[in-house]
């Protein structure tokens, strides 16, 4: 399976955050927020270090 | 049976038996979701199978590599361990001749993280089954 950088990444935070999401809360609602917010940060500070280190050579 | 490991280890605030945590916590290593079932955590146990088995098969789809301790290197050494928090999944991938991976395969880097993860997130699983075994979750 080929896939992106930025697909592996994804994927990867995708899955984890349901996992954190699972473990870390008690009611559907929460964990669904709670996995969002993760996945959303993951993906976020991904992309954030990207751009800091798009000058670098 | 899963009733009776309900009963024994979650009865109002009673500790449970050295021998039932050990049980959960193994079956929960083995199998990522079984420590869950069988402490009738039905969903919990499913989501957490299908999605840290989904990440390891991803692992091996992107030629992940296994790691071994006999080479000498501690990274290496704490890889290793690391795949084998998922439990019987690498030794029965390596059992239906998946070898290792291709290291030179363009995402074999993307599939070692992934079978490295897969076996810590099952680490923080068998975790939540002893906490919840323990009474300390819900």
């Amino acid at each position: 399976m080929v896939v992106s950088h930025f697909t592996a990444l994804v994927l990867f935070s995708f899955l984890v955050s349901v996992v954190f999401g699972v473990l870390s809360k008690n009611t559907p609602r929460e964990r669904a927020l709670y996995g969002a917010k993760v996945f959303g940060v993951f993906v976020g500070i991904a992309l954030l270090l990207g751009w800091i280190m798009y000058p670098a050579p | 049976m899963a009733n009776k490991v309900v009963q024994e280890t979650f009865s109002g605030h009673a500790q449970p038996k050295m021998s039932t945590l050990v049980r959960l916590c193994a079956a929960a290593w083995l199998v990522p979701g079984l420590g869950h079932l069988l402490l009738g955590r039905k969903w919990r146990g499913l989501i957490l199978f299908a999605t840290i088995v989904v990440m390891f098969l991803m692992g091996i789809a992107m030629q992940g590599e296994f790691f071994s301790t006999s080479s000498g290197s501690y990274l290496q050494t704490l890889g290793y361990f690391g795949e084998l928090g998922v439990g019987v999944a690498m030794p029965a991938a390596s059992f239906f001749g998946y070898a290792g991976g291709a290291p030179l395969f363009i995402c074999a880097d993307y599939g070692t993280a992934y079978l490295v993860a897969a076996g810590m997130l099952n680490v923080l699983a068998i975790l939540d089954v002893y906490d919840i075994a323990m009474g300390r979750k819900p």
